[in-house]
């Protein structure tokens, strides 16, 4: 019987090519995009999955809570991890590690690189699952300058040598370092990423402060003994600083290492339960939404059909086979086609799948070894037969045999209503998608385009590298010779960095117990000139406040703070400190750290070069950029010849901080098209048999005069009523939808209404185009064809 | 075989009610070649459906080799009709997308008969039917004789104890529809009931008996000699 069903099937897709093919190819496109997006969907559910600790992983996080929010972080006291180690009995292990990235020059011969990386301490080897190719744990630190490097450091640093364990590699050119690991390289959808770790003792003994209780400054790791409850250990850390520094306003709390990718969304102090499980879950909601305009092609093209397909059912129905057996029969139709799709989509996948991984700068992979992918693929295929089969199936196999063999004219009219709305449930998904593209667009560009306070064109931004501060002036004024350069300045952060900040800072009148959280900044005189920040009362900063020290630049919202009228001449201290800053200068507020929120006030304090960390220059906007570049980088191999070149503009940092933003917005663009093309494909398979099913009609309104106009016109109103109907319900839920995604961020912009009648026009017109070429077509026939063939 | 009683059968529409069949009684026997004839519209088809178990009458009773089937269930009728009953239509309604064979085979398919079995069956009946070396051909590579040939190949490969057939010649030309009626008095011969309707009177005269009809009631049976 199943083969008698395929080989109907079979034979009546060759037979309707051009029914077939929109009938494959709309669920191909679905099943593609689906697979797409479940694949970027399982790389960002199996983030740290490498870890076979991952249930018992946690990073040590702070609340710090001040007047108008509690602030969420990761960094933390030195001496916070030997010491719960010791005192907490839940606590298996810990590692601390240097936060962030450290770029490090390395030099082997004549060649020289530069890489990130990490201080770590032995445990993290313990810790976190990082399979050695070379070497072992337990030697890998042994030694004070050793280096444990990946597989494609290795290549990086020794090209094709092999036996590295014993190899040396010099470090900033200053000490040599021998390597004493090499480990597998780690997963792209891992959270801890590093090119390189080395001895944490080399940072903690480079930087004192680290050992203060007072000082935020490394990422704790700690390792939960098996069956522990993390809120046992929860209770034990909250006020764990306060024994050592009794006024801290520091909470400690355990984060598990099953939430870092996806959950990371911290307000007043506790986890929103969002993040980025938010993009996971609204491309899920998408790729089924594509999958079931995919299915409603179908079903529509498959009911407005039936009619070709009547008989057939009648004379198997006279042989004896029963509703069931002819369910049966269509949706396995459905499923054959379906699997048919699926071989399509997989070859749409294998060819998209380079340029979607660019797009969401992952290397995902198609995995057929994976039968979890396999499985997948399968689920998706069946679903997708399964829907698209529904219906028609139901409404085929109750047709009755003596009507349809009779030849009278089915009475179409339930299932035409059934495929109404289907298609405006199509298109109003679509419009939904095209508004709600166009707001997020939009709102990218609203702060891409926000008042900054700074002017972040053709600015260019090195990392400070080996002697650059100490010579500063020379190399200054170097590049200032040169004519491609306006200004040089150095910064002890970048200008986009938020933190360094405290909540320590009082001043006369200030509300006893309020705190309030201040960025400060140390900067040489040129930063505000450089990066365009306006003083707007008092002096900028001069070499001389270096040495005193005693001179502040504050921005606006601090002088508010302060008090009524001018803050210049007024006094900051540290509570429980006696050195003063006087405020010598007031500029503009300008947004760093987060891109949508207000910006925290800013103290600036006058740099000695020799601890910058960055240097900025403004380029010569009178000369072209490349000519630019070439002169800084000629200037800086005379000066500074140790050192590679490496540079980054700040309107490229300052893209990057949109990255998930232009990911949903690029999709989305993506998406919405996608969503219109299938929607319209099956439009236009059923503007073709409505044309087909008028035809005799059409006909007859000719040879009594009607135009090729008039007639089109006809046959594309009921068309156009349906898309005017979706529009009307695609709005509201866009608008409600788009409000709430708005609402998420502090800077947005307000939602206009041109945006849904461009949206609704957009389909109008799409859809137009699509139905007038089948209208058209049938209004020029010849009528005496038409009635004759009747 | 057969014996209706009392039969009814009304159509409705909004506005009015049509009888197409009205309080209708016929008895056919085993073995018997019966013809029904009447104007357009008496309840020839009407008839014809009813007793091939695709439609239930309204009113009356109707008993099929001993059983009262007028009010059966769907799925009881289906598995009546697919082992007892052969259709033979006007416009043959042979399935584009099978071959000749495919299309023969189906009530096969439909009453469970093993694949092995199924083979022989067409083959006998496709070779007694003399359209044998057609068999790999689809329905539109045939002449309306052939294909009403194989469409009674497919009414009879299951063996039906009735054969029904709604104007058989109808689409055909005068000597196609003679070597039609001539395979129909063969498998009566061999001992399978036909029901025919016509609307010719020639074809009639194959037959043992002509019911003609009038709105919806026997009007005249004539005994043919």
């Amino acid at each position: 019987m199943i083969k008698n069903f395929i080989k109907t099937a079979l034979r009546s897709l060759q037979k309707n090519k051009a029914y077939s093919s929109l009938n494959i190819f709309g669920p191909a496109i679905g099943i593609a995009i689906a697979s797409l997006i479940f694949l970027w969907v399982e790389d960002e559910v199996n983030y740290d999955a490498n870890n076979v600790k991952k249930d018992r992983l946690y990073i040590v996080r702070e609340n710090q809570k001040y007047d108008t929010y509690v602030f969420t972080h990761s960094s933390t006291p030195g001496p916070l991890g030997p010491e719960i180690k010791d005192q907490l009995p839940g606590i298996a292990n810990i590692c601390r590690t240097s936060e962030g990235e450290t770029s490090l020059l390395f030099a082997r011969g004549d060649r020289s690189f530069f890489a990130s990386g990490k201080y770590a301490e032995s445990s993290i080897f313990s810790l976190f699952t990082l399979p050695f190719v070379q070497g072992n744990a337990s030697s890998a630190f042994s030694q004070l300058h050793s280096i444990v490097i990946t597989e494609k450091t290795a290549e990086k640093f020794f090209g094709t040598e092999t036996n590295l364990i014993g190899k040396t590699i010099r470090v900033d050119n200053k000490q040599d370092y021998v390597v004493s690991g090499v480990l597998k390289d780690l997963p792209t959808n891992s959270s801890l990423q590093f090119e390189w770790l080395m001895p944490f003792k080399i940072y903690f003994d480079q930087n004192s402060y680290l050992k203060q209780w007072g000082a935020n400054s490394l990422s704790t790791y700690v390792e939960l003994k098996p069956g522990i409850n993390p809120e046992t250990v929860n209770k034990q850390l909250y006020s764990y600083v306060q024994k050592h520094e009794p006024k801290a306003i520091s909470h400690l709390f355990l984060f598990s290492m099953n939430d870092w990718r996806l959950y990371d969304s911290f307000k007043d102090g506790k986890k929103t339960g969002g993040g980025r499980i938010e993009y996971v879950n609204l491309f899920t909601i998408i790729a089924w939404i594509i999958l079931f305009i995919a299915c409603i092609n179908f079903m529509n093209l498959a009911t407005a059909r039936s009619e070709k397909r009547a008989r057939e059912v009648g004379v198997r129905k006279v042989l004896g086979a029963g509703k069931g057996s002819l369910i049966t029969q269509f949706i396995g139709e459905a499923i054959f086609m379906s699997l048919i799709a699926a071989v399509i989509a997989v070859l749409i996948v294998l060819i998209a799948l380079p340029s979607f991984n660019t797009m969401v700068q992952k290397q995902l992979v198609i995995g057929f070894a994976n039968p979890y992918h396999l499985l997948i693929l399968l689920a998706l295929t069946l679903f997708c037969g399964a829907i698209a089969g529904s219906y028609p199936s139901l409404y085929l196999s109750s047709f009755n045999p003596v009507s349809v063999l009779k030849g009278l004219k089915l009475k179409d009219s339930g299932a035409a209503i059934v495929r109404k709305g289907l298609v405006v449930l199509q298109f109003t998904a679509s419009i939904v998608l095209i508004i709600s593209t166009i707001i997020v667009y939009q709102q990218i560009q609203h702060v891409k385009s926000r008042q900054l306070g700074i002017n972040k064109d053709n600015v260019v931004g090195m990392d400070v590298q080996g002697t650059m501060g100490e010579n500063f002036n020379p190399i200054k004024q170097d590049l200032l010779n040169t004519g491609d350069v306006e200004n040089v300045a150095l910064a002890d952060h970048g200008i986009i960095y938020g933190g360094n900040n405290g909540d320590g800072m009082t001043w006369p009148g200030k509300t006893p117990g309020s705190k309030v959280l201040v960025s400060n900044r140390a900067v040489t005189p040129e930063f505000m000139a450089t990066l365009g920040l306006k003083i707007l009362e008092g002096r900028n900063l001069t070499v001389a406040d270096t040495v005193r020290s005693a001179h502040t630049v504050i921005t606006q919202s601090l002088e508010k703070l302060m008090g009524n009228g001018s803050a210049i001449g007024k006094v900051l201290r540290y509570e429980g400190d006696t050195s003063t800053y006087t405020v010598v200068g007031v500029v503009n507020d300008y947004v760093y750290g987060n891109m949508y929120g207000k910006p925290d006030p800013v103290m600036f304090f006058s740099l000695a070069p020799k601890y910058a960390q960055v240097m900025y220059m403004r380029l010569n906007n009178q000369k072209g950029v490349e000519q630019a570049l070439a002169g800084i980088q000629k200037v800086m191999k005379k000066d500074n010849p140790a050192y590679p070149f490496d540079y980054v503009f700040l309107d490229d940092q300052f893209n990057q901080m949109f990255q998930s933003e232009m990911l949903v917005s690029k999709l989305s663009r993506v998406f919405a098209s996608l969503a219109i093309i299938i929607s319209c494909m099956g439009l236009f398979g059923l503007a073709a048999y409505t044309a087909e099913r008028r035809t005799k009609e059409i006909g007859i309104r000719k040879v009594l005069g009607a135009s090729v106009a008039g007639v089109a016109g006809l046959l594309s109103k009921d068309f156009l009523i349906l898309v005017i109907i979706s529009s009307a319900i695609a709005f509201p839920v866009a608008y409600w939808k788009m409000s709430l995604w708005l609402k998420t961020y502090q800077y947005h912009i307000d939602i206009q209404w041109w945006v849904f009648i461009a949206a609704g026009l957009t389909a109008i017109i799409i859809a137009l185009v699509t139905i007038s070429f089948q209208a058209v077509k049938a209004a020029l026939a010849n009528p005496v064809k038409s009635l004759r063939s009747e | 075989m057969i014996k209706i009683t009392d039969l009814e059968k009304f159509y409705r529409t909004e506005e009015v009610e049509t009888i197409a069949l009205n309080k209708l009684s016929i008895e056919v026997k085993k073995g018997e070649f019966v013809a029904i004839m009447g104007p357009s519209g008496c309840g020839k088809s009407t008839l014809l459906n009813i007793l091939g178990m695709l439609d239930d009458p309204d009113e009356g009773s109707y008993v099929f080799n001993g059983v009262e089937v007028a009010h059966f269930t769907e799925r009881k009728r289906a598995d009546l009709r697919k082992h007892n009953i052969g259709f033979v239509f006007q416009s043959f309604n042979l399935i584009d997308e099978l071959t000749v064979f495919e299309n023969v085979e189906l009530p096969l398919i439909y009453t469970g008969v093993p694949s092995a079995e199924r083979v022989k069956r067409v083959e006998e009946v496709l070779d007694k039917m003399q359209i044998m070396h057609r068999r790999n051909h689809y329905p539109q590579q045939l002449s309306g004789g052939q294909q009403q040939r194989v469409a009674i190949s497919r009414a009879v490969v299951n063996k039906p104890k009735l054969i029904l057939a709604d104007e058989p010649t109808g689409n055909l030309d005068s000597s196609n529809g003679n070597e039609v009626m001539e395979l129909l008095t063969d498998l009566n011969e061999q001992g399978t009931t036909i029901i025919m309707v016509t609307h010719s009177e020639h074809d009639a005269r194959y037959s043992h008996r002509i019911i003609r009809l009038l709105d919806g009631q026997t009007v005249v049976e004539n005994i043919m000699i």
